[in-house]
C-alpha cells in the first residue's frame, strides 16, 4: 500500500522525538542568517511564492509534494503520497541530507551537517507555520485568512545593485571551489602515479572482485564476452589482421587502468568501488595478462608508478601530414588519370548481423 | 496523383539484390532503404513529356484544399511531416556491445545545406545518456590556476557569447570501410558527422577567469555522465578557439548532445568534445586517459600507434545519389549533391568524378563556406542514363588533398580504425540503384 515505507520508520521516531522533546530548541535569529543560504530558491513569510523550491509558509504538517502550481520532482510526490508529513523531526533529517532522505529530490542543497544549524532553521520556519508537526488538521483555511491579515511586506527580493562580487578574474563570475569539492571531483591519475590515492589490494584479493563486478562483460579470464572489451592476452597480434589490443598487449599505462575504473566501472554502477578494490582489481588485471605472476602481489600507491606496461614505447605522436599523400601539395589531376577502372570490391554490408565476428572493427 | 508502386518491379529489385550478395541481414538494410526503393521502381525511368490523362493531383479538389487543418497549438514543439519518416537516426546494431555505449548515424542523405537539424546529428555516448536539472548543473576549473572556480549555468551564460557553425566527427567515421567497401549507405559509411551553430562562452574567457599559472600546458575536460568521460587537450587548443556551448541551432543543446553544457573543440575529434561538461583541469602533462591510449589512438602496420590524433582531415562525400538516395528519375538532369569538410579551415574547392576517378571536374560549392564546417557541393549533371562510378575529392584552405583509400592503406595498413578520410565511390546503375564500391 505506501510507496514510501521508509516513512513509517520516521513517523515513528517523530513520535519520540516529540516525547522527549529533545529540539525545538533553535534560536531563530541564527537560523534567520542561516535561511540566507535556502533564499535562492525557497521563499517564507507574508505573500511568499514559489521560487525554483515551494514556499515555505506552513511547512509543518504539511504533506510533501503536495503545494498545487509547484513542479515537484517524481520522488517529492511519491514521498508524499507514501505519508511523508514535514515535522520538525523529518524537515530535520531531510535537512541533514537531502538526497539521501529523499532519493531524487530536485533540491540541489547538499545540507547542513551541523545538528545545531539544523535547529536553528526548524526554529526560524516555524515562525512561519501556525500549525504543528502533530496538529495537521487544522491546517489551510485559518491559515490563508491569517496571511491575508498579515499581509504588508513580502520579503523584498535583494536588490541587484547589493550583490557582492567575488574579486577574482575579469568578469567576477563564478565561487571560489573548495577543497572539499575539488577532491571529490578530481580523481584523475597520471601515468606518474600523480592523483593516486592511499589504499592497497592483492591480486588474490582483485579475483572474487572481479568474478563478481567485471566477468559479466569481460570474462572471467579477461577474454571478453560478446563485443565487451577484452582485457588480457592478445600479445604480440598488433600487426596481424585482427590485433586484439588489451591492457597488456596495448595499453601503454597502468595509470588509465585504475583511473577509468574508479571514474566508470562497473559499468551502469560507476564509483561504487573502494579504492582498495580498485588496486585489488588492477592488480588482478596485472596478474591475467602475465605482468605479475605471483597472485599475492599486492599493488599500492607506493609501488604503482615502478609497473610498466609491455606496450608503452610503441606509442607515437601524430606524423600524418608527413604522409606522401600529404607532402604532395600540387595541383591533383584532372584529365585523364588512369587509363583503366575496374570495381575492385563491392559492399559487403551484407552481413549486418549483431553477433557476426567476422564484419568490420569496432569503434568503441 | 503518383503512380502506384509497382509491386512486382519492387520485389524483382529485392530479389537481385538479395542474389548478388548472400546473407539474411541484407533485408534488413533493405527495409531501411526500402522506401526509397520503392520510388525507383515506381517512377519509370522513362521520362514522359505529355502526361496521357489529366492529373487527378491537378484535377480534384483534395480534402486539404477544402477543410481546415490543425490550429496554431496543434504542435508546440514542432515536428517533421509524417512523410519524412525516412530521415532518422539509424544505428549498425553489430557495432557495439550496448545501445548505453554505441552510437548511431545522421541520415546525411536525407539532408542539404550545411546545417543539421538538432534531433538527426548522431549520438555517441560511452554511459548513455545524461538527464538532469540544469539547476543542479556545475562547471568547475581546478589545478593549476589562481582561482579554483565553480560555475553555475547562469554564471556561464553572463559570459559574453558567441555563435559559431563547426562540424564535429566522431575520428571513428567511416572506420568500418579500412578492409574495403562494407556498408551501403552514405549514412552508415559517413554519418558520423554533423554541423551546427554553437552558442556559447569561449573556453579562453573561463579558464582567464581562474587565471591559468604558468606551468599550465594541458587541459583536462570532464563530463559528467557514467563514463565521466575525460580528454586531454593541449592548453593551446584551449586558449584558440574552443567553446563552453550551451546552445545548438539556437535552441538549447538536446540532452543527447550533453544538455546543458558541452565542449566544442572545432576541427579535433568529436570525443574531446566532451558531453555534460563539469571539470576543467589545467595541468603541464597530459592525463593519458582511457580514450586518449587503448582507444582514438590509432594502429598502423608496423604494429606501432599513433596517438593524440586530434585534427579531422580533409573529407568529402556524395551524399545524393547515393545506396539509401537512388535516382528515381530517367535521364537528363540529375543534381550530384555532397559535403566536404576539414580540420584544418575552409574547403577550398571539391572536384567530382563520373569515371571512377579517370576525369574529374569541379563542383559548385553553395552556401557559406566557414572554417572547420561542412560544405555543400553540388555538381549539376545532364546524365545519359548509364552506369556511373562517382567519386568526390575535397581540398582545403591549407592544400591537404583528400587522399584515395589505397593511399591510406598503403600508408597505414587497415587496422587503424580512426580518421579514414579516403575517397568514397557509389556504383550508380543503369535502373538508378545505387552501390558502395572500391575501384582500381
Amino acid at each position: 500500500m505506501l510507496k514510501f515505507p521508509k516513512f513509517l520508520g520516521a513517523l515513528a521516531l517523530a513520535g519520540i522525538a516529540i516525547s522527549t522533546s529533545a529540539q525545538a530548541s533553535g534560536d531563530v535569529a541564527k537560523g534567520e542568517k542561516l535561511f540566507n543560504r535556502c533564499k535562492a530558491c525557497h521563499a517564507v513569510g507574508a505573500g511568499a511564492k514559489n521560487k525554483i523550491g515551494p514556499h515555505l509558509n506552513e511547512v509543518f504538517g504539511r504533506t510533501a509534494g503536495t503545494i498545487d502550481g509547484f513542479k515537484y520532482s517524481s520522488a517529492m510526490k511519491k514521498a508524499g503520497e507514501g505519508n511523508l508529513v514535514w515535522s520538525e523531526e523529518t524537515i530535520d533529517e531531510f535537512l541533514a541530507k537531502p538526497r539521501t532522505f529523499v532519493k531524487g529530490t530536485k533540491m540541489s542543497f547538499a545540507g547542513f551537517r551541523k545538528e545545531a544549524d539544523r535547529e536553528n532553521v526548524i526554529a526560524y520556519l516555524k515562525t512561519f507555520s501556525e500549525t504543528g508537526a502533530d496538529a495537521k488538521e487544522e491546517a489551510m483555511p485559518a491559515t490563508e485568512e491569517k496571511m491575508a491579515a498579515a499581509a504588508p511586506a513580502a520579503a523584498p527580493r535583494p536588490l541587484a545593485k547589493d550583490a557582492e562580487l567575488p574579486s577574482h578574474g575579469v568578469f567576477h563570475l563564478g565561487r571560489r571551489a573548495t577543497d572539499e569539492e575539488i577532491a571529490a571531483w578530481d580523481i584523475d591519475i597520471r601515468p606518474d602515479g600523480a592523483g593516486l590515492p592511499d589504499g592497497k589490494g592483492t591480486a588474490a584479493a582483485g579475483e572474487p572482485i572481479f568474478t563478481e563486478q567485471c566477468a559479466s562483460c569481460h570474462g572471467d579470464f579477461g577474454e571478453g564476452r560478446d563485443r565487451w572489451p577484452v582485457l588480457a592476452g592478445g600479445f604480440d597480434t598488433l600487426q596481424e589482421e585482427r590485433p586484439e589490443k588489451t591492457v597488456g598487449s596495448y595499453w601503454p599505462y597502468l595509470s588509465t587502468v585504475y583511473d577509468y575504473v574508479r571514474r566508470a566501472m562497473p559499468f551502469g554502477d560507476a564509483r561504487s568501488l573502494s579504492d582498495d578494490e580498485v588496486y585489488a582489481i588492477t592488480a588482478y588485471i596485472l596478474y591475467l595478462n602475465d605482468i605479475v605472476t605471483d597472485l599475492d602481489f599486492e599493488l599500492s600507491k607506493d609501488n604503482f608508478s615502478t609497473i610498466k606496461l609491455p606496450n608503452e614505447a610503441n606509442f607515437v605522436d601524430d606524423d600524418r601530414p608527413a604522409e606522401t599523400h600529404y607532402t604532395n601539395k600540387t595541383e591533383p589531376c584532372m584529365q585523364n588519370c588512369k587509363a583503366d577502372v575496374r570495381i575492385t570490391g563491392r559492399a559487403r554490408v551484407l552481413d549486418v548481423t549483431p553477433d557476426d565476428d567476422n564484419q568490420g572493427g569496432q569503434i568503441e | 496523383m503518383p503512380p502506384k508502386p509497382d509491386r512486382t518491379r519492387t520485389q524483382d529489385a529485392v530479389k537481385s539484390d538479395t542474389e548478388m550478395s548472400a546473407g539474411p541481414s541484407r533485408r534488413q538494410l533493405l527495409s531501411a532503404g526500402l522506401a526509397t526503393g520503392v520510388g525507383v521502381a515506381a517512377a519509370g525511368m522513362a521520362p514522359k513529356a505529355v502526361a496521357a490523362t489529366a492529373d487527378p493531383a491537378i484535377t480534384t479538389i483534395q480534402d486539404w484544399n477544402k477543410y481546415l487543418g490543425d490550429g496554431v497549438d496543434a504542435r508546440p514543439y514542432g515536428v517533421p511531416s509524417p512523410y519524412e519518416k525516412e530521415a532518422v537516426r539509424r544505428n549498425v546494431a553489430w557495432l557495439t556491445a550496448d545501445p548505453k555505449s554505441s552510437v548511431n548515424f545522421t541520415p546525411l542523405h536525407e539532408l542539404d545545406g550545411i546545417i543539421t537539424p538538432n534531433g538527426l546529428c548522431f549520438e555517441r555516448h560511452h554511459g548513455g545518456i545524461a538527464e538532469y536539472d540544469p539547476a543542479e548543473h556545475r562547471l568547475m576549473i581546478n589545478g593549476l590556476v589562481e582561482t579554483p572556480l565553480v560555475f553555475t549555468m547562469e554564471d556561464i551564460k553572463r559570459f559574453p557569447r558567441e555563435n559559431k557553425v563547426y562540424f564535429l566527427e566522431c575520428a571513428a567515421n567511416s572506420g568500418m570501410e579500412w578492409r574495403g567497401a562494407q556498408l551501403n549507405g552514405c549514412q552508415f559509411t559517413h554519418g558520423m558527422v554533423h554541423c551546427v551553430m554553437y552558442t556559447g562562452v569561449s573556453l579562453r574567457r573561463l579558464l582567464e577567469e581562474a587565471g591559468v599559472r604558468t606551468n599550465g600546458k594541458w587541459v583536462l575536460a570532464e563530463g559528467a555522465d557514467a563514463s565521466a568521460m575525460t580528454r586531454s587537450i593541449p592548453l593551446e587548443k584551449a586558449l584558440d578557439d574552443c567553446l563552453v556551448a550551451y546552445r545548438m541551432n539556437g535552441e538549447a543543446l538536446r540532452p543527447e548532445q550533453g544538455y546543458p553544457l558541452r565542449l566544442v573543440v572545432p576541427g579535433w575529434e568529436g570525443n574531446m568534445w566532451v558531453k555534460w561538461l563539469r571539470r576543467l583541469e589545467v595541468g603541464d602533462q597530459p592525463w593519458h586517459q582511457r580514450e586518449e591510449t587503448s582507444k582514438y589512438t590509432d594502429l598502423l602496420e608496423n604494429g606501432k600507434a599513433r596517438r593524440f590524433t586530434w585534427v579531422m582531415d580533409v573529407k568529402s562525400v556524395i551524399t545524393s545519389p547515393s545506396p539509401q538516395a537512388p535516382i528515381t528519375h530517367g535521364r537528363g538532369p540529375l543534381v550530384i549533391s555532397g559535403i566536404a569538410w576539414s580540420g584544418n579551415g575552409t574547403i577550398k574547392r571539391v572536384d567530382v568524378s563520373v569515371d571512377g576517378g579517370k576525369n574529374w571536374r569541379t563542383a559548385r560549392i553553395d552556401g557559406p563556406s566557414l572554417p572547420k564546417a561542412l560544405h555543400r557541393f553540388y555538381l549539376d549533371l545532364d546524365w545519359d542514363g548509364s552506369e556511373l562510378l562517382i567519386q568526390s575529392r575535397a581540398i582545403d584552405e591549407r592544400g591537404f588533398i583528400q587522399p584515395t583509400k589505397d593511399e591510406l592503406r598503403a600508408a597505414r595498413g587497415e587496422n587503424s580504425i580512426y580518421h579514414n578520410n579516403g575517397i568514397q565511390t557509389w556504383y550508380v546503375k543503369a535502373d538508378g540503384t545505387v552501390e558502395n564500391v572500391e575501384v582500381s
